[in-house]
């Protein structure tokens, strides 16, 4: 039995149309009540397809952006003012475009990050393959992130390193600032030659000469995955009409 | 489409700078963001459409750590990729003084679009550094149109001007082998 999560299982492509369309509706949704209702629809999804990690994770983005747009709109917004058991007046206006604003972003971020979490390079570049995209954008996207992994973990260790040589990185903002070329400069002369040296690679294996390649185990497209791209594809396509023919 | 062997290496290693330096700055807690360096030198070094390509790709990653609702900003990583390719045929990374100039244009440029976007988009609440000093200045009784403006400016002309030093610095230090290689870095330092 393949005890995979739901998403995962999925055909690559699946997971990024039903972000996409829950990201079309976030923006498409006029009404602070039907984006709230998104995001918890959103969040339930995640939850069954194996992504609830992305609920928690966009929560630590959503909460300091909601809190920065209260500050802004409901605290400091315009006319007319309600009373309020602290702060003294909100904004009335300005508290209605927060809720929406917040809700709207809630939904945007659960999606992007759910997709995030569900989202395998390596099944990814197999099924564009497959489908016979492009193999050299295809490659790119699975190159970049294998590239910023790898840099994320030289730039960690380089941090270190430079630790250990008295580098410092706290303290008052020249000290800071000092640290800055010690910490990226070694890092980016780094990665140019690594990229050079790989120019080279790539040449001698031919990854640049056209032609279809054939994927050596694309992902299963299901009727299923099809079913819920077009159920995705057409509700935004009807919430669409709809916000058209309800102006 | 083919794409060149040099363009498959660099761009993934582009991108992953602009997404590891980003983290680096923001570790440091330095008021400066660095998250286009990598789009900056692969317009200087392969030109427009390839810093394009590589501003969008990083715009595309760096929303699956933190979400799509900034994705219009990707426009601002288009701009940079023309004003650095720009200046890179100016000799504009030559010496410090030159960077400087043209870190501060780009940077009067991009914090001028980025202000429309984060006004219209956000009305000056898109997180981070520049919304902080956003909500300072409304605090101050400053109208929101113009703290928004002031604070994506000034923090952009700060940061371009710095990471187009740090380019012109990095293209000074490349070794000779690479350098050969891209006919248009050698032009932008002056060689």
């Amino acid at each position: 039995m393949n005890r995979m999560a739901p998403g995962r299982r999925a055909h690559p492509f699946t997971p990024g149309a039903v972000a996409l369309a829950v990201m079309a509706l976030a923006v498409l949704l006029p009404d602070t009540t039907e984006t709230t209702a998104l995001y918890l629809v959103t969040c339930l999804l995640a939850v069954l397809v194996g992504a609830s990690r992305a609920v928690r994770l966009a929560l630590a983005v959503i909460v300091p952006l909601g809190a920065l747009l209260f500050i802004m709109q409901g605290i400091f917004g315009a006319e007319p003012r309600i009373a309020a058991p602290v702060f003294g007046t909100l904004s009335q206006p300005g508290l209605a475009w927060t809720a929406s604003q917040t809700s709207r972003l809630a939904a945007i971020v659960t999606a992007s990050i759910g997709f995030a979490t569900l989202f395998d390079p390596h099944r990814f570049l197999q099924a564009a393959i497959a489908r016979r995209w492009p193999f050299g954008v295809a490659f790119l996207v699975v190159a970049s992130l294998d590239a910023a992994e790898r840099l994320g973990e030289q730039a960690r260790r380089l941090r270190e390193a430079q630790r250990t040589r008295g580098v410092a990185v706290r303290g008052s903002l020249a000290i800071r600032a000092r640290a800055l070329p010690a910490l990226v400069f070694p890092l980016l002369l780094t990665s140019l030659t690594e990229a050079d040296d790989r120019a080279l690679a790539l040449e001698t294996r031919g990854l640049a000469l056209p032609g279809h390649r054939t994927a050596l185990d694309p992902p299963a497209d299901t009727g299923a995955d099809r079913a819920i791209r077009w159920l995705a594809a057409g509700v935004v396509i009807a919430a669409g009409v709809w916000r058209v023919v309800a102006r | 489409m083919r794409i060149s062997p040099r363009l498959l290496a660099l761009v993934p290693v582009a991108v992953a700078i602009n997404l590891v330096v980003g983290g680096v700055v923001r570790e440091l807690a330095l008021p400066v963001f660095l998250d286009t360096l990598g789009t900056m030198l692969v317009a200087v070094l392969l030109g427009v459409g390839a810093g394009v390509f590589t501003g969008t790709l990083s715009q595309l990653f760096s929303g699956l750590l933190s979400g799509y609702q900034y994705l219009p900003f990707v426009v601002i990583q288009w701009l940079i990729a023309l004003l650095a390719a720009l200046a890179a045929r100016r000799r504009g990374f030559a010496g410090p003084w030159r960077a400087t100039a043209w870190g501060a244009a780009c940077g009067l440029a991009c914090g001028s679009v980025s202000a429309v976007i984060s006004y219209l988009l956000f009305r000056g609440g898109t997180g981070g550094g520049v919304a902080a000093i956003n909500a300072l200045l409304v605090s101050l009784g400053i109208d929101l149109r113009t703290a928004v403006t002031i604070g994506s400016v000034t923090t952009d002309v700060l940061d371009k001007t710095v990471s187009f030093l740090t380019v012109g610095i990095l293209l000074r230090r490349m070794p000779l082998r690479i350098l050969g290689r891209f006919p248009a870095a050698a032009r932008a330092i002056g060689q």
